[in-house]
């Protein structure tokens, strides 16, 4: 038989027992009605929780140098090649720089940037003005008196540059404020770095990433050089992962070994009730393989739309009640799992409706 | 006369412990006839039938198909076969009440895997020379018994098939009915196909070229 005949066929079926094709339907809604509800507000709950952790800076490590220490800006290249690394930058140690219109204004602390993806930092890959240009914080263009974001300041070596942009400061430089920064992309490699930054993928690479750093800092005076890291934070974020997870995990198997027992006796039920029409197929020439995806194949678009209505519904008192949503990966892996588990509580009852002998079957009164 | 279909010693019994309803039986079917099964209530001639048309497994003995040993073939190669070589038509009709007059008489050229486009337009034809004069997708239970009758004829027919077993099919028609269903059935042997009818009519009796009594 075709697919598209299989197809029309299963249809049909399942709209000639309209009770059971609507009682499956509801199973299946309740069912992802119940884990949307439970377990994936959790799952929600739980992605905000982390999000929360995360923002905290779980994945950061910072490398801080004393001059003498010999970091040079070279140590970006080894540290490229270490997996597990989503970003990474040095920055040299703070020289003092004034608005260059005020010479005696206040003075605001200004590193140079070292990096191949300062973008993340509000800096751009190509400078929009010619020469030296500096970046700042809102804080660091208030100190300088530059408040139309707008001008040049002079360092106390005579170095002058333009302003070229407003810097967006992320947490893990929240502790340099006033932020004043000067990318180097024409950097030598030589160049001294007193302060690197280096993001690891995931939380739990920060304490392999951080063994990996060292190893590759090739200072000459290791005593002059300390690492911070938020392995601590992520061992907490680990620990919240692993307690909602598992919770969460147990209360899906739960509703599924349910919500599969029940769709197998429903659907043998039904098997029971069309023992005649599965008879005369067979008679007819329908194979048992056939007979078993007829049925299988119903199970599925049952389910398909059972899915379908117990998503909306959940999205909807989710949304309705300003609860956290799961998230498409965790609907669609429940998706998946409803369907795996409707179709193997639909296969007892398959097989058995194929294994009868068709005229026996045809008999029935 | 080319044999279509022979039995050869046939021997079957519903459970172990019940004596055989069948013991050794043999006969030759050839092309071209129809051949009506007789005898009283409960002697195994719908047995027969459906053991012929590879629906039940003789405990000993064979089915032969043009020359071929079936009846211990794989069970989905019997399925095939029923499909593509074999035509029934059910005392009872035993149509999909679910389903459409059409999806019905189309039903066993879906197994076989033909396109639904042609299965249709061969349903069609058939349901107009057999007089079935009812919306297509009129659903069987609004149709009369013996135009059931005749709806079940042509989902027989609809695949051309080799051998064609009818199980008592004029034994719930008025006269009128039960002569286009024989004459259709006779047709159908003319295109040189094998017939069997299980009957009690001695009129369908009559109609065939050879009577078998069990």
């Amino acid at each position: 038989m075709r697919v598209g005949a299989l197809i029309r066929e299963a249809r049909a079926s399942a709209t000639s027992q309209p009770v059971p094709s609507i009682i499956t339907i509801l199973m299946i809604a309740g069912m992802m009605i119940a884990v949307m509800l439970t377990t994936g507000r959790s799952v929600g709950a739980e992605q905000r929780v982390l999000g929360s952790i995360d923002d905290a800076g779980t994945r950061t490590i910072q490398v801080r140098a004393e001059v003498s220490a010999g970091l040079t800006a070279d140590v970006l290249d080894r540290i490229a090649e270490i997996d597990g690394i989503e970003w990474a930058a040095g920055f040299s140690s703070a020289t003092d720089a004034t608005n260059t219109a005020i010479p005696d204004g206040t003075r605001v602390p200004v590193r140079l940037a070292f990096g191949a993806h300062l973008e993340r930092l509000g800096i751009p890959e190509q400078s929009p003005v010619p020469g030296g240009v500096a970046y700042a914080s809102e804080v660091a263009f208030a100190q300088f008196g530059l408040p139309d974001v707008a001008g040049s300041i002079t360092t106390s070596t005579g170095s002058t540059y333009g302003m070229a942009g407003t810097l967006q400061t992320p947490d893990f430089l929240k502790g340099f404020e006033p932020v004043t920064l000067v990318p180097q992309p024409d950097a030598t490699g030589s160049e001294t770095v007193n302060v690197l930054v280096v993001i690891a993928d995931r939380p739990d690479l920060v304490a392999p990433v951080s063994d990996a750093v060292l190893s590759v800092l090739a200072v000459d005076d290791p005593t002059k050089v300390t690492i911070h890291t938020s392995e601590a934070l992520a061992q907490l974020r680990a620990i919240v992962q692993t307690q909602l997870g598992t919770f969460a995990r147990g209360l899906v198997l739960i509703i599924l070994a349910i919500t599969g027992i029940l769709v197998g006796i429903i659907l043998y039920g039904l098997v029971t009730l069309r023992r005649k029409d599965f008879g005369r197929r067979r008679a007819l020439g329908a194979t048992r393989l056939l007979i078993v995806g007829l049925l299988l194949t119903q199970t599925a678009m049952l389910a398909l739309t059972g899915l379908i209505v117990g998503i909306a519904v959940s999205f909807a008192v989710l949304l309705a009640n300003g609860d956290p949503s799961p998230g498409l990966e965790f609907t669609a892996a429940t998706s998946i799992l409803a369907i795996g588990t409707a179709l193997i509580a639909a296969l007892i009852p398959a097989l058995i409706a194929a294994r009868r002998e068709p005229i026996r079957e045809l008999r029935v009164p | 006369m080319e044999a279509v279909l022979q039995a050869r010693g046939l021997t079957f019994g519903y459970g172990h412990d019940a004596p055989p309803i069948l013991e050794s039986w043999s006969a030759t079917f050839g092309g071209g006839a129809m051949t009506a099964l007789t005898g009283s209530s409960g002697r195994g001639k719908s047995t027969l039938l459906y053991l012929l048309g590879l629906m039940l497994q003789p405990t000993a003995g064979e089915v032969v198909l043009d020359g071929t040993a079936v009846s211990g073939l794989k069970d989905a190669t019997k399925a095939r076969l029923r499909a593509e070589r074999f035509g029934f038509v059910f005392q009872d009709a035993a149509l999909d009440s679910s389903r459409s007059v059409i999806d019905n008489v189309t039903e066993t050229a879906l197994y076989r895997g033909a396109s639904r486009r042609d299965a249709i337009a061969r349903g069609r034809d058939l349901l107009d020379r057999f007089g079935v004069d009812v919306p297509a997708a009129r659903r069987p239970g609004q149709v009369s018994g013996g135009q059931a009758q005749r709806i079940a004829l042509c989902r027989a027919l609809v695949s051309s098939p080799r051998v064609l077993l009818a199980d008592e099919p004029t034994g719930n028609l008025d006269p009128a009915t039960s002569d286009v269903v024989v004459r259709a059935l006779r047709d159908h042997a003319a295109t040189g196909a094998t017939v069997i009818v299980v009957t009690h009519s001695p009129d369908v009796a009559a109609a065939c070229d050879e009577e078998i009594g069990l």
